[in-house]
C-alpha cells in the first residue's frame, strides 16, 4: 500500500503555515477552544499526519488513560484513511504504531521534572526519541508560565516541537488578540496558536499566531468524522 | 438455608504467601463450627490444614485451583472462594474473581505489603471487589501494624483506616481495641473461643481517642448521617460509624483495617464481625451476562430466586465423589430434579444431587437460590459453563476462547504414566477451555497447547502430582503461522498413465491474501470445465494443504482461493485426481504468492512501581517490543506494549529480578504479525537442522 499524497498532508498548512510541521525544534503551539469542541481530535489528526511522515510522537494526556488515548488514534485514523481512500489499511497502522508512545499522567502529579525522568528512560535507553509532543490537559492556570518555562527547555534540549490543548470558557471574553485572558499572559511563550470556534452550524479553524499568509477558505472541523477539511470540500 | 440474601457474604481471603491465609481460614472455619479441630498448615500432625487441597499449590505457595468452602456467623451464610494470588492464570483468576463478592485482604503484620499483597490487590482492583484488610501475626516479633497501614497507603493507594488497635504487640500482644464501640476486646480459653469485652486499659485510652477521631473524620466523608451528627455535636453512635464504613467500603474508597494473631487464635470473631457488617451481600452488586441473541449485549441479573436460572460453573473437581462442579447461581433457583441446560453445548443437564461443600467434606441440600453458591453432582459441563433454565438466553462470559499460542511435546516416562497422562489431559482439557492436547500425526509426540509458559509448566506439574505420571518435556514452541502478501495465479495438470485407469486433472485460478478469516474457496467455473462433481475434491486439496504450509510447514491462515479454468477426462477424473491436482496448484501459486511466517504477538501489560518503570521499559524493548504507552498512577505504573510471543520466555524470571519482585505482568494475545526477515531466516535454519536430525 503507498500513502499517498494527501494522507501526507498537513491540513493545517492551510491556514496559511508555510511548513509542514509548523514548528520547529523547541517551539511551541496551542489549540484553544472550549471543552467538547475538538481540541484533542484536532492534536490527533496532526499527530497522525506527523506519524504517517514517519516522525515520532509522543502524547502525553492528564486527562485520559492510554487505552482511550489510543481509541481515539485508531478513530481518528479509520475516518483518515477513509476519506483518503486508504486500501488496505492495516500495514499502514502497523508502520506509524512504532513511531507513537503514549505517556498518561494524573494531572496533579504531572511536573516538568517528572516528565523529565520519564523522558530520560525513553531516550536514554535508546527506547524512543519524540520529535513532536502533545500535551493535553494541561491547566492553564495563573501559575502555568513557570512549568511552561520549564518544559521549554525540556523541548530544546530533546529538539521536539510541543503543541498544547488549551481550554478556553464560552463566557470568557477574548482579549483584543482573540485568546483567553489566561492564555494571554503566556502566549509569548508560544510560536503558533490556533483557535477552534463555532461560526453557526459550523466549526471554524483559524490562525490566532504564526501564521505569515492570509489563507484561501476557512477550514472546519467536519463534525462527522472530527478532520479537518476546506468549507468548500 | 437462611433464606435471606442481605445475609449471605461470598468472600475471598487472599493473600501473600506465608501471611497466614491458610490458618485464618482455618479458624474461621473453627469458629464458625464447620470444624471441631486445628490443624496447622505444614501438617504436624500430618492433617495440614482443610482449605488446601491441592498439594502443589502448598510446594509453590501458589493457589492453583479455588474450593469453595461454606460457614455461618451471627446468622449470617458465608461462603469462602479460595483465590489464586497467581496472575497467570487469568482464566481461573477471572472465573474465582466473578463470583466473590467482597474479600478479605490478609497482610503479615512483620512482613507488610509483599510483592503478591500488590498482585491480588491489582487483581481486586481490576474486578472492583470491596475489601477488608486483616493484619495478622501481631504476636510475631518485629509486629508493626501501623507500619502496614502506611503501607496500604502508600504502596497500594488504599485508604486505609484502623478500626482496631492491637493491645500490646509481638509476645505482650494480648487482644485488640474496637474503635467503634471503644471497647477492649481479649480472647480467652483454650483456643480464643471466649471473647471478653473489657474497658480500655488507660495506658492506651489517649491512642484509642486519637484513633477513633481519624476513623469517624475518615468515615464521615461516605455518610450525610454521620457528618450531621458531628456537626451537630449528637452522640456518634456505632450504627452510624458502621454505616459510613460499610458505604465507603462498597465503593471501594475505603479499606477498614483489622488485627489479630490468626495462630493464637486472636482476633478473628471480630473480623467475622466485620464480614456481616461491612462486606457486600449478593444484592449489594450489580452481576452482568450477555445476550446471545442481541450480540452479546450486557444485561443486567436479577437475584430474584423465582425468576429463570442464570447459573455459573466456576470450578470442577474430580474428588471421591466423581465429577463435583461448582457454581454461583445468580438468577433463579436450581433444585433437585430441575432440568436446565448448558448454553455452550446446548444440553439438557438433570440435576440430580445439589450440595455445599466445605473444602473435601460435603452437606446435601434441596436447592441453590440466587446469590448462593454451591456444588452439583455428575453434571456433564467445563469450568466456565453458563447453566440456564429453558428459554433463557444468557451467558456470563464472553464464549470466545482465544487459540493457544505455544505448545510443548510431551513425553511419558513409563506405561503407567502413559495411561495416567491421557487420564489428566482429558481432565485439563475440560477445567480450561484454553489448554489444548492432540498427538503430532508425524512424530507420534503429545503435544499440549496454552496460552503461555507457565500456564502449560503447571499443568504438567499437575500431571505429576495429582495423576502421578512423570512427563519428560520438548522446548515450548511457539504457534507460528504462514501466509500469502500478494495474488499469483496457478495452472496444473495432475497426469498419470501407470496401466489400468489414469489420473487427470487440471485446475486453475489465482489465490490471494483474504483478512479477517483463515480461508476462503470461491468457484468462478463457467460452463463445466471441472464438472461439478468434482469442485468439492479441488477444495479438499486446497484446504488439505492449510495444516502444514509449503514454506515453513506452519498452518497456513488468511488465504483466498479462486477456480475459474480447468479441464477433465471422462475416464480418467476422479475425487483423487482432482484433489491432487489442488495441492499442487496450492504449492505452485502459493511459492509465487510472497509466502511469509506470522508470530503471535502478544499485548503485555506491566503494572510495576514508578521507580522500576524505566527497567520496565528496557527490558520490552529488548525483546522486540513496541510500546505503546505508559500510564503514571502516583507510585504505580503501568506499561503496555506489544512483544512478539517468542521472545517471552522466562520474562516472569527476569522481571523479578529487575524489580525486586515487585512488578506483575499479563499477557494476551493480540494480534498476529509478521516475522522480520533476519528471525524468519533463523527459524528456517533451525527447521532444516531440525528436520537433518530426525531424518
Amino acid at each position: 500500500m503507498e500513502k499517498n499524497n494527501s494522507i501526507l498532508k498537513n491540513p493545517l498548512t492551510r491556514l496559511g503555515y508555510e511548513t509542514e510541521d509548523i514548528l520547529a525544534e523547541g517551539e511551541f503551539g496551542a489549540v484553544l477552544a472550549s471543552s467538547g469542541v475538538g481540541k484533542t481530535a484536532l492534536l490527533v489528526q496532526l499527530a497522525l499526519n506527523t506519524l504517517l511522515r514517519s516522525k515520532n510522537v509522543l502524547h502525553i494526556s492528564l486527562d485520559d488513560p492510554v487505552n482511550k488515548v489510543g481509541l481515539w488514534y485508531e478513530e481518528v485514523f479509520q475516518n483518515l484513511v477513509q476519506q483518503c481512500n486508504v486500501k488496505p489499511a492495516t500495514p499502514v497502522w502497523e508502520t506509524i504504531l512504532p513511531h507513537r508512545f503514549i505517556m498518561t499522567f494524573k494531572v496533579e502529579e504531572f511536573s516538568p521534572p517528572k516528565l523529565e525522568e520519564r523522558l530520560n528512560d525513553l531516550t536514554q535507553q535508546g527506547i524512543f526519541f519524540p520529535q513532536m509532543a502533545i500535551i493535553d490537559g494541561l491547566p492553564f492556570v495563573e501559575s502555568v508560565r513557570n512549568p511552561l518555562s520549564e518544559l521549554k527547555i525540556l523541548a530544546k534540549a530533546n529538539s521536539m516541537s510541543v503543541w498544547f490543548t488549551v481550554r478556553s470558557h464560552r463566557h470568557e471574553k477574548p482579549g483584543p488578540d482573540g485568546m483567553p485572558s489566561l492564555f494571554s499572559h503566556v502566549a509569548d511563550l508560544f510560536e503558533a496558536v490556533i483557535q477552534i470556534h463555532p461560526e453557526g452550524n459550523e466549526t471554524h479553524i483559524r490562525a490566532l499566531k504564526g501564521n505569515k499568509a492570509e489563507a484561501g477558505p476557512p477550514l472546519i472541523l467536519d463534525p462527522s468524522t472530527m478532520l479537518m477539511k476546506n468549507s468548500e470540500e | 438455608m437462611v433464606n435471606t440474601l442481605r445475609k449471605v457474604r461470598n468472600i475471598g481471603i487472599s493473600a501473600h504467601i506465608d501471611s497466614g491465609k491458610t490458618t485464618l481460614t482455618e479458624r474461621i472455619l473453627f469458629f464458625t463450627q464447620r470444624i471441631h479441630t486445628m490443624h496447622d498448615v505444614k501438617g504436624k500432625d500430618g492433617v495440614g490444614a482443610t482449605m488446601d487441597s491441592m498439594e502443589l499449590e502448598k510446594e509453590r505457595g501458589i493457589t492453583i485451583a479455588s474450593a469453595a468452602t461454606f460457614c455461618e456467623w451471627n446468622d449470617h451464610e458465608i461462603n469462602i472462594i479460595d483465590t489464586p494470588g497467581h496472575v497467570d492464570f487469568t482464566i481461573e483468576v477471572e472465573r474465582s474473581l466473578r463470583v466473590l463478592d467482597g474479600a478479605i485482604l490478609v497482610l503479615c503484620s512483620v512482613g507488610g505489603v509483599q510483592s503478591q499483597s500488590i498482585t491480588v490487590d491489582l487483581q481486586m482492583k481490576r474486578y472492583k471487589v470491596p475489601c477488608i484488610a486483616f493484619v495478622n501475626k501481631c504476636d510475631r516479633s518485629g509486629a508493626n501494624p501501623f507500619r502496614v497501614i502506611d503501607q496500604l497507603k502508600n504502596k497500594l493507594g488504599h485508604n486505609a483506616v484502623p478500626v482496631q488497635i492491637p493491645i500490646g504487640l509481638e509476645s505482650d500482644f494480648m487482644g485488640v481495641i474496637d474503635l467503634v464501640d471503644m471497647k477492649a476486646v481479649y480472647f480467652d480459653g483454650d483456643c480464643g473461643q471466649d471473647v471478653r469485652i473489657g474497658d480500655i486499659p488507660g495506658d492506651l485510652l489517649p491512642e484509642a481517642l486519637k484513633r477513633r477521631e481519624e476513623l469517624i473524620d475518615t468515615a464521615s466523608l461516605f455518610s450525610d448521617d454521620l457528618t450531621e451528627a458531628i456537626l451537630e455535636e449528637k452522640e456518634v453512635t456505632s450504627d452510624l460509624i458502621i454505616n459510613a464504613l460499610r458505604n465507603g467500603t462498597l465503593m471501594r474508597e475505603i479499606t477498614p483495617v483489622f488485627m489479630g494473631a490468626a495462630y493464637k487464635n486472636k482476633g478473628v470473631q471480630p473480623l467475622l464481625d466485620a464480614v456481616t457488617r461491612l462486606l457486600p451481600c449478593p444484592s449489594d452488586v450489580e452481576n452482568q451476562a450477555l445476550e446471545m441473541d442481541n450480540g452479546q449485549q450486557p444485561v443486567i441479573l436479577s437475584d430474584d430466586p423465582g425468576k429463570p436460572l442464570v447459573a455459573f460453573a466456576f470450578k470442577l473437581e474430580d474428588g471421591q465423589y466423581g465429577q463435583l462442579t461448582y457454581i454461583r447461581v445468580y438468577q433463579g433457583t436450581i433444585a433437585k430434579g430441575d432440568a436446565i441446560i448448558n448454553i455452550r453445548s446446548g444440553k439438557k443437564i438433570n440435576i440430580g444431587r445439589v450440595a455445599r461443600m466445605h473444602a473435601d467434606q460435603m452437606e446435601d441440600i434441596d436447592s441453590i437460590p440466587a446469590g448462593y453458591i454451591g456444588a452439583l453432582f455428575g453434571v456433564d459441563c467445563a469450568s466456565g459453563d453458563t447453566l440456564i433454565a429453558k428459554g433463557v438466553n444468557l451467558t456470563m462470559t464472553s464464549m470466545f476462547v482465544p487459540n493457544p499460542v505455544i505448545s510443548l511435546a510431551i513425553f511419558p516416562n513409563d506405561n503407567k504414566s502413559l495411561v495416567n497422562m491421557s487420564k489428566a489431559l482429558a481432565r485439563f482439557s475440560k477445567e480450561d477451555p484454553t489448554f489444548r492436547t492432540h498427538v503430532d500425526e508425524e512424530t507420534t509426540e503429545t503435544i499440549i497447547e496454552g496460552m503461555g509458559e507457565l500456564h502449560l509448566e503447571v499443568y504438567v506439574e499437575r500431571m505429576r502430582r495429582e495423576y502421578d505420571a512423570e512427563v519428560t518435556t520438548g522446548n515450548p514452541r511457539v504457534a507460528y503461522r504462514e501466509t500469502i502478501t500478494r495474488k499469483a495465479e496457478f495452472d496444473y495438470i495432475h497426469k498419470k498413465q501407470t496401466g489400468g485407469a489414469g489420473q487427470f486433472g487440471r485446475v486453475s485460478g489465482y489465490m490471494e491474501p483474504a483478512t479477517d478469516t483463515d480461508f476462503v474457496f470461491e468457484n468462478k467455473i463457467r460452463g463445466g470445465a471441472i464438472p461439478s462433481q468434482f469442485i468439492s475434491s479441488c477444495e479438499k486439496g486446497f484446504k488439505a494443504c492449510l495444516t502444514k504450509g509449503p514454506k515453513m510447514e506452519f498452518p497456513v491462515t488468511g488465504v483466498k482461493v479462486v477456480i475459474n479454468d480447468g479441464a477433465s477426462h471422462a475416464v480418467d477424473s476422479s475425487d483423487m485426481a482432482f484433489q491432487a491436482a489442488a495441492r499442487a496448484a496450492f504449492r505452485e501459486g502459493y511459492a509465487k504468492a510472497g509466502p511469509v511466517i506470522h508470530e503471535p504477538v502478544m499485548k503485555v501489560v506491566v503494572e510495576t512501581p514508578t521507580e522500576f518503570q524505566g527497567s520496565v521499559m528496557g527490558l520490552l524493548n529488548q525483546r522486540r517490543g513496541i510500546i505503546l504507552g505508559s500510564q503514571d498512577e502516583g507510585f504505580m505504573s503501568v506499561v503496555e506494549a506489544q512483544v512478539p510471543l517468542a521472545e517471552m520466555f522466562g520474562f516472569s524470571t527476569v522481571l523479578r529480578s529487575s524489580t525486586q519482585g515487585q512488578a506483575q505482568f499479563t499477557m494476551e494475545l493480540a494480534t498476529y504479525k509478521q516475522v522480520p526477515r533476519s528471525i524468519a531466516e533463523e527459524l528456517m535454519k533451525k527447521a532444516e537442522k531440525e528436520k537433518k536430525n530426525n531424518s
